[in-house]
């Protein structure tokens, strides 16, 4: 595949890297002659010094013969026109643009939503978008999603019910000493373990791989038996009653909303105010920018919003914060986000969520002490990636600090297995394990080696990142 | 300039002279021919001066500078309530020229203070027309003219904006004058309804008129000496408590409730307030004045029409309250200084400033306790209300000073602190009644003139919410300021 990208920063780098890892012919635009340099110093392929916007410069490159086109500067709006003017000469690259702004955002998301729903032509996708990536959006919901489930670690949410929860195992666990054959005999599990992550570096595992204290697992399970995952890895899950968010920017302001609870009011409380059943939840929000905090205090009137700094002495102990369930640093500062995560959970926070540069970040903040380190940037690296890997592949989820690719996929009919027994697979080279497969009657369960797979089931795998003729083969091109 | 206030003056005087057609045919009516002379003169006069000034000056171009805006309305009231006298003073019920302003203007400012003790001797064309002075009074002679005729284009905003009550004005459509035509109809509609059901009650169709027109203006005029409480049907008092109430709503929220946005209505935080305080001052004086001797029916009817009438500013009376318990007494005093909603017919100092104070006397409580919190002032529910408080705070200041300044008039004439203190609440507040000497049994006739004028001017900045005639004299004594002076040149 020939794929253009526009921009050099951290996430057209990264893109790029993983993009010539899997053998892709990649066209690296960006107009700042700095990034230019140590692009075509640190990446194999064709890094252009101009901008991405023209169609001159595009065409030059070979825009002509490509297949993706993907806009990943730091300006909405170039990524948003740079998408239309390729779109108005070559309707069929597929383009994708990172849009951090929420209002377009939204609105182009629910233009393509009208256009995958409407039967008409004449509903187009906004500036001839197939897919917008915001990183904001995605790391809130990532951050909401730990939190509704404990703040127990990472989780994915694999749809049809099932999640995947990332976590470590504590040295009372019942897990540990065994290995994953003896998985199965433990009273009430009925989870997959899909990867394991002890010191040694990331595996898949095998029968005899042995679970030991301090191990990584990543474990899919039902959506309600989270708890349940956490329990047997010895790790607390509690719900919170007083949330702190550090850092009301992009991500954190996004998240106020799914945190905090709608006080829904009644015709009487309308009229007569008062307050009856509070929302048990009471959500703070600390940022050092006043400005910000007004509005965020104007735009939510069911949490406390303080103009400060989280590393004041005296305004920490005045709220009394050091006494929270949770601890969220969402700020854009990431550093400060792990020091501040690490330093609350020290003085007495029960639980610590942090955002963090990337999954580099993971281990540190493990070793600090912090339960749930959310990643910016890698979401944005996986939906490109989703996109890229061809209409067989709906998702792609990067864990173990890019080692592994969990994929969620459709069987085509096109693929050799279709319509065998997950037991014929044996025969294919490389590490994987399927987690999910839904079978004809629209049921999702984890696997065994009876499931037949199905032309048209859904299907969700863990494979080692890049490994993209094993997906091939199983999906079907 | 002048010439485009000039037009605008005449315009507004053609429209409310107009007003004058039914007192006019009532005395018709009642052939009585002089009292139609009275009224047909006037009328007359000021048509020609319209017509003959619309005729003059119709292919100039209409310049209306903004900034005298706050001054021309200022005049126009002053002209407005010298010309309502014009038919009372030569009806010869008034024994002075004072006593036929200070009753014009008690009548357009919708105080409803009275310097005759007999009414019912009077004409019935007369006693219309001195509830008309309210009713016109009471959402705006401005509004009127500019729902009637498009004359004020641009600057009409401005105008109705000077006259309106309350500290944050809207527009409820884009243009001014379906806004202003919305409120006149809605206002008409609301007198109407009064009016039938009035009549229904039992009373006369001229007694009715006249009552709708003195309780939509919250007004507060009688064609009676002993007022509603003189027709001795609790069916009317009634009508008049719940028509009192209505009238000191907000009239933007019966435009909402007509647009069908009752979750806007029902989440007024004017609204609740109003609710709030008109149901627990009936609650705590019923408890109080309750004893077995009346019946408990006679005692909540009297109260609540009561408290209505002092909240609303009307000051129509069924019973004498200065004759209650003194805790009673002093819940009304209290009530005397809270006036009705923003943009309804009530004046005072309005619920509306009271909410605004107290949220953030709450908002400054909340932060001494955590000083690093924001806080935000959420009226309606809705954010970004805080450049309002410095605006409420010095209008408040600025009200209460003219009320000290009222009292200190009223002991200088010879009133009692507490007569006086009560008079000036209710000459600025636009009530009527007040206590003491001057209790809602008594009149204000036996005042003396000097005092009379100056209880005229706390009526009308009252009314005009103190700064449009505060600004007008400012402007005026600038003006004079200023030509005095040698003009400088500035070379460029």
């Amino acid at each position: 595949m020939t794929i253009f990208v526009i921009g050099a920063g951290f996430t057209g780098m990264q893109l790029a890297k993983m993009l010539v890892l899997e053998r892709n012919k990649v066209v690296l635009i960006d107009n700042d002659a700095e990034k230019v340099r140590h692009a075509s110093d640190a990446l194999d392929c064709t890094v252009i010094e101009a901008d991405g916007n023209s169609i001159d410069v595009l065409e030059q490159a070979g825009i002509a013969s490509a297949n993706a086109f993907v806009a990943l500067t730091g300006d909405d709006e170039v990524n948003m026109i740079a998408c239309q003017i390729v779109d108005s000469a070559y309707p069929d690259i597929l383009k994708i643009a990172r849009v951090r702004n929420y209002a377009y955002y939204s609105a182009v998301d629910s233009a393509s939503r009208r256009k995958r729903t409407s039967s008409k032509d004449t509903v187009r996708a906004m500036y001839g978008m197939d897919a917008m990536v915001n990183p904001d959006v995605e790391a809130a919901s990532a951050i909401h999603r730990a939190v509704e489930y404990g703040a127990v670690g990472n989780i994915i949410d694999l749809k049809n019910d099932f999640m995947l929860t990332t976590l470590s195992v504590g040295s009372d666990s019942v897990l540990v000493g065994r290995c994953m054959r003896e998985l199965p005999g433990i009273d009430g599990w009925n989870f997959l373990v899909a990867f394991a992550e002890p010191e040694t570096g990331a595996l898949i595992p095998r029968g005899d791989t042995v679970i030991n204290p301090g191990d990584t697992l990543g474990v899919v399970s039902q959506t309600a038996d989270v708890a349940q995952v956490a329990q047997f890895a010895d790790a607390t899950h509690e719900t919170f009653r007083r949330i702190v968010i550090f850092g009301a920017d992009r991500v954190g302001s996004m998240l106020i909303p799914l945190i905090a609870e709608k006080r829904r009011s009644t015709l009487w409380q309308m009229i007569f105010g008062g307050k009856f059943p509070e929302s048990s939840r009471e959500v703070i929000v600390v940022d050092r920018n006043a400005v910000r905090c007004h509005e965020i205090a104007e735009k939510h009137p069911n949490v406390r919003v303080l103009c400060g700094d989280i590393t004041d002495e005296a305004l920490m102990s005045e709220e009394d914060l050091y006494s929270c369930d949770l601890i969220v640093a969402a700020s854009g500062n990431y550093e400060l986000n792990l020091v501040t995560a690490a330093y609350m959970k020290s003085k007495g926070a029960n639980k610590a969520v942090a955002l963090t540069a990337s999954t580099a970040y993971g281990a540190v903040a493990r070793k600090l002490g912090i339960d749930v380190a959310v990643p910016m940037r890698g979401t944005v690296v996986d939906s490109i990636l989703s996109h890229l890997r061809g209409r067989n592949v709906s998702a792609i989820h990067s864990v173990c600090n890019r080692s592994f690719e969990i994929v969620e996929g459709d069987i085509s009919d096109k693929s050799r297995f279709a319509g065998k027994k997950l037991r014929d697979l044996v025969e294919l080279d490389g590490e994987f394990l399927l987690l999910l497969a839904t079978d004809s009657n629209g049921v999702t369960a984890i696997p065994n080696g009876d499931s037949a797979l199905e032309a048209g089931s859904h299907v969700v795998l863990i494979v080692r990142s890049g490994n993209t003729d094993l997906l091939a083969k199983i999906c079907g091109k | 300039m002048l010439l485009s206030i000039f037009r605008v003056l005449t315009y507004i005087l053609g429209i409310a002279g107009s007003a004058l057609l039914l007192p006019l045919a009532v005395a018709l009516v009642d052939s009585d021919r002089r009292m139609a002379l009275v009224f047909l003169i006037p009328l007359l006069a000021v048509w020609i001066v319209a017509i003959a000034f619309w005729f003059a000056v119709r292919k100039r171009p209409k310049v209306f500078d903004v900034k005298s805006a706050f001054g021309v309305v200022g005049l126009i009231w002053i002209v407005i309530c010298a010309y309502g006298s014009i038919p009372l003073y030569f009806s010869g019920a008034f024994p002075s020229f004072s006593d036929a302003i200070f009753e014009s203007v008690s009548g357009f400012t919708t105080t409803g203070a009275s310097v005759l003790q007999e009414v019912e001797t009077l004409p019935r064309s007369v006693n219309l027309w001195r509830c008309e002075t309210h009713w016109l009074g009471g959402m705006g002679v401005i509004a009127l003219a500019v729902a009637l005729i498009p004359l004020l284009g641009i600057g009409g905003f401005r105008l109705i904006k000077a006259e309106t009550t309350g500290p944050d004005k809207e527009k409820l459509t884009s243009f001014i004058a379906n806004t202003a035509k919305s409120l006149w109809l809605i206002y008409v509609m609301l007198t109407v309804s009064q009016m039938l059901l009035l009549h229904f009650a039992g009373l006369g169709w001229v007694d009715s008129l006249a009552h709708a027109f003195s309780t939509m203006g919250t007004g507060g005029f009688s064609t009676r000496n002993a007022s509603v409480g003189a027709f001795g049907l609790p069916a009317v008092e009634w009508i008049c408590t719940i028509f009192m109430l209505l009238a000191s709503v907000n009239f933007a929220l019966y435009y909402r409730l007509f647009t069908g946005r009752l979750r806007e209505v029902a989440g007024d935080s004017e609204l609740r307030a109003l609710i709030i305080v008109v149901l627990s001052s009936i609650a705590v004086v019923t408890l109080l004045e309750y004893n077995a001797s009346t019946p408990f029916s006679q005692t909540f009817r009297n109260v609540a029409f009561q408290t209505s009438s002092i909240v609303s500013t009307t000051g129509f009376m069924t019973a004498d309250y200065t004759r209650w318990c003194p805790p009673a007494q002093v819940v009304i005093l209290l009530l005397f200084f809270i006036g009705g909603c923003s943009g309804s017919t009530a004046g005072g100092v309005k619920v509306i400033r009271w909410t605004i104070l107290a949220k953030e006397i709450g908002n400054e409580m909340h932060r001494i306790v955590h000083p690093h919190q924001v806080f935000t002032l959420r009226i309606n529910g809705k954010p970004g209300h805080e450049s309002l408080i410095p605006v409420v705070a010095s209008f408040i200041l600025t009200y209460f000073i003219l009320v000290l300044a009222t009292t200190f008039a009223g002991a200088i004439a010879g009133l009692d602190v507490f007569t006086a203190l009560s008079a000036a609440a209710s000459m600025v507040g636009n009530i009527g009644p007040a206590f003491g000497q001057l209790g809602p049994t008594a009149n204000y006739g036996s005042l003396s003139t000097a005092l009379k004028w100056w209880y005229c001017f706390a009526m009308l900045a009252g009314r005009l919410e103190i700064y449009t005639l505060l600004i007008m004299i400012a402007r005026g004594y600038q003006s004079m300021y200023t030509r005095s002076l040698p003009r400088t040149r500035t070379g460029t």
